[in-house]
Order: C-alpha cells, then structure tokens, then sequence
C-alpha cells in the first residue's frame, strides 16, 4: 500500500526508539545541518546505496549507546547528532566513501 | 577532566560542518546530487503533509457542496484540488471523511501506523501508536478526550473510527464561529493535525 520510500522510510520508524521529532505532523528540524542529514540518508537508501534497514540498525545501537553512558538527564542529547553517526557509518561500511576522505574535506573547511 | 566533560567545544558547529562535509563528498562523488536530496525533503515540507488535510477542510467550510462530496466519495473530492499527484493515488483512495456537527464528534484512532492518513495528516504524534492510547480511546472516548483538554458535554455523541489498511479515516472539524471574514487561506491555518483526529476542536485563532 506504501507507495512512496519517503512513506516507508519514515513509517517504519514509528513508535520505535529510532522515530524522529516532530511537530504538528511534520519532521521537526532544530537546524538547517540536521535537515541535509535526513534528506541524504533517505536519498541514499531511496537510489539503493544501501538498505534502509542497515541504516535504522545503526541509528538504534547509536542512541541505546548514547542513552548508556549518559545520564537521562543530559541535556547535550541530540536526536540528530545519533543520525549523523549513523548516517557516517552506513556511509563508511557500505564503501560510499571513506573515513580518509570525510575527515581531508572537513580540514580543507576548516 | 573527565571523559564525561570532553565534548567538542561547539558540538552543534562541529556535527553542522560534519554533514554538510559528508554531503558535499557525496555529491562530488556522484552518488547522490543536491537535487535527489531536496526532493525527498520536499516530499515531507510541500508535498504530503497536515497543510493538505487543511485545504481540504477550509475547502468544506467555505463550499457546502464540496463538504458533501468530500464526505461522499473522499477520493473523488480531493481529485478536485490541486494537489501533487499521488494524494488520490494509491494511498489516497482508501482515504474518508466524517465531519462533526452540532452534537457530533469525531475521533480516529488506529492499530497501524501505516493505516495513519499521511497525505492529508502528515505524521502521526508519538502517542498515536500507544497501545494504551487507543485501547482507552475506543473505550472512554470522552475520558480521554478530556485528558486531551477537549471536554465534550454528555449530549454531545462520540464516533470512534478505527483507521485500516482498507480505510483511513479524518474528520472534519467544525467551522468555528467569529470566522465569517476570513479567506479560503487563511481558514485553512486554523485547521491542525490534532483536529481532523478529532482529538481537538478548530479554534478561531
């Protein structure tokens, strides 16, 4: 019935420890570098670069690890922080591009 | 200091600079291109989301006959706006309408997130899904509404409509008062997610 991947991707995270904030039935984005990461992993897994399962498997052990080792309390959590490791990780393992390559471009940047 | 305390100094310019850096790496390798991104972005800020449900319930208050059309053969009331293909699509067609009324309220629970009518609602609250939310739904409408700070007289009927993969279900608000002088537009600024659930009313600004 799911005809679009936007439709799945985001369906399928609902009301498990991954499903992202939202606002009024929308995604809720504190930034715009938190929008760019969930627009490139889901147009990763949409053009096929990887499972969008493999994604989600990594994303749920990054925030039960994060949510280990920091007090519930902690207020530096950030849903999107998880995402993007995640997102690198994916990245990484599925031969997209290398850790090397990532950490060159972001000394260029500065 | 402890390896607690041993944050990067500007975490949020650090993770800023980390995803677009990954992003712009992609590109540059030709695996994705800006274009696939702002796409998939579109798809949840233009394309299907709550602002669609709101045309189509500010479309009923202003047009009775719409409402009637709307209520009658949701599909073929929403073919009738100009909405980006795929809203009477697939998902769409098993999409209905109720609209409450003076002594008529609606409430929409479902058992599947995937039964959740996210063209027209966008995505569902974390509540939704709750097992609790919607067992005590079906069974003290009016308890848990009030719980939503929604009270409902005694007189006033509570309809609950459990959404399925056959049919998703969305209410109509009713049309609150004071709104005589408003536009099409911004009537449909007034119409929120939790109201075509029916767990809260539209109110006039």
């Amino acid at each position: 019935m799911l005809t679009h991947f936007e439709q799945y991707a985001v369906t399928e995270m609902m009301g498990d420890s991954d499903q992202p904030p939202r606002l009024n039935g929308g995604l809720c984005f504190a930034d715009e570098w938190e929008r760019t990461a969930f627009g490139v992993a889901l147009a990763l897994a949409k053009n096929g670069a990887f499972e969008w399962e493999s994604f989600r498997h990594n994303l749920m052990a990054a925030i039960s690890n994060w949510e280990e080792t920091h007090a519930l309390t902690d207020s530096s959590w950030n849903y999107y922080d998880r995402w993007l490791e995640a997102l690198e990780k994916v990245v990484f393992d599925s031969g997209l591009a290398t850790r090397a390559e990532l950490a060159l471009l972001l000394d260029a940047n500065g | 200091m402890t390896e607690r305390f041993n944050y990067p100094p500007n975490r949020e310019a650090l993770s800023a600079a980390r995803a677009k850096a990954l992003e712009t790496l992609l590109i540059k390798k030709g695996v994705i291109t800006a274009e696939t991104v702002d796409k998939v972005l579109g798809f949840f800020e233009t394309k299907m989301g709550p602002f669609n449900g709101a045309k189509l319930v500010a479309r009923a208050w202003v047009d009775p006959a719409f409402k009637v059309r709307l209520i009658a053969d949701t599909p073929a009331a929403i073919a009738e706006l100009d909405f980006p293909e795929g809203m009477a699509g697939a998902e769409g067609e098993y999409m209905k309408a109720v609209a409450n009324a003076p002594g008529v309220h609606n409430l929409v629970i479902c058992t599947l997130c995937s039964c959740y009518p996210w063209p027209v609602l966008g995505l569902p609250p974390y509540w939704y899904k709750d097992p609790s939310f919607r067992a005590r739904a079906a069974r003290e409408p009016r308890k848990i509404l009030g719980e939503f700070g929604l009270a409902l007289g005694a007189a006033t009927e509570i309809k609950v409509w459990d959404s399925s993969a056959q049919i998703r279900w969305f209410v109509i608000p009713e049309r609150p008062a004071g709104t005589e002088h408003m536009t099409e537009e911004q009537l449909a600024g007034l119409v929120t997610p939790e109201s075509m659930m029916g767990v809260a009313v539209a109110n006039a600004a």
